[in-house]
């Protein structure tokens, strides 16, 4: 195993993923730019600590009761980090637009976080890790994690913890 | 209730509509793909349907859930099906070519070997009965 590679429990993320989905939906029925914001803050705040945004509820909520159950994967952490950090930034922007009065903008940016959140929940694609990987390839500084062997960039690793 | 928040409720539900077509175009679209990579599965024998089973030794719902599903099934269908195994972390090449973001991944392929429905994640044995039934 490659040394860089950690334990990241993947169930974690897709409780992230599943929360962002739904407040992001339910931001925009409800016409609430302050909740897709208050979403932006949970996802910058948890990038700033290295978590999931929605972690507390994962792990005080549904891991205690059951609902949820850990997925270990050999993984690195930091795309996933980047990719949520990317997506708190791209709503907050959103959000910000919405403030403004450019609600088109502002949705549309909401959607593209829900759709992308989605995209990884469902289909196991992680855009942002993507982004993650290709700007390591590029030889940006600071990008400096390759993805878990025989996984390509951005799909989830399919090695899980023995 | 408010004439706003219903628009916004069916432009919601209009939105998460066109994001499930989009999926399930994708879907065809691995499925069209995977056709053209048939011929490099030397395991498969035309003339009865066959259940390609994508998996991990390390993946924990393909041991608990998903080989016992296509076991049950195995054991229904007989001769009638086959059934091919192969190991995604040991051909990540052959995986990639049939576009299996995770495991466990299936496709039913049909009796000339046409791939017709592919499960991302673990599919119960009801729901494959199902897609079975649907390419004969």
């Amino acid at each position: 195993m490659d040394e860089n590679l950690q334990k990241v429990d993947h169930a974690a993320l897709r409780v992230n993923q599943a929360l962002i989905i739904l407040l992001g939906i339910l931001a925009f029925v409800l016409d609430a730019a302050w909740l897709a914001a208050l979403v932006a803050l949970v996802m910058i705040l948890g990038t700033l600590f290295g978590k999931p945004g929605f972690y507390f509820i994962y792990r005080y909520l549904l891991q205690p009761t059951g609902l949820v159950k850990a997925d270990i994967l050999i993984d690195n952490p930091e795309p996933h980090r980047f990719a949520q950090g990317f997506g708190g930034i791209v709503l907050a922007s959103g959000s910000l637009a919405l403030f403004l009065g450019a609600s088109v903008l502002g949705w549309v940016l909401v959607w593209m976080v829900v759709a992308l959140a989605a995209l990884n929940l469902f289909a196991g694609f992680c855009m942002g890790c993507a982004m993650y990987y290709w700007l390591g390839r590029l030889s940006v500084p600071g990008f400096t994690k390759n993805p878990a062997p025989g996984t390509i960039p951005g799909m989830r690793p399919k090695v899980k913890l023995s | 209730m408010d004439m706003e928040l219903i628009t916004r409720l069916a432009a919601a539900i209009g939105i998460l509509g066109a994001g499930i077509l989009a999926y399930w175009l994708a879907n065809r679209l691995v499925l069209a793909r995977a056709a053209l990579r048939v011929d490099r599965l030397g395991d498969i024998q035309p003339g009865r349907p066959t259940l390609l089973y994508f998996t991990t030794p390390t993946c924990a719902p393909c041991k608990t859930v998903q080989r016992p599903a296509i076991q049950r099934l195995a054991e229904q269908l007989g001769d009638r099906l086959q059934v091919v195994e192969i190991d995604a972390s040991a051909n990540p090449e052959l995986a990639g070519q049939w576009g299996v973001l995770s495991v466990p991944t299936t496709f039913i392929l049909d009796s000339h070997g046409k791939p017709r429905h592919v499960n991302h994640g673990v599919a119960p044995v009801e729901k494959l009965f199902k897609q079975l039934e649907n390419i004969n």
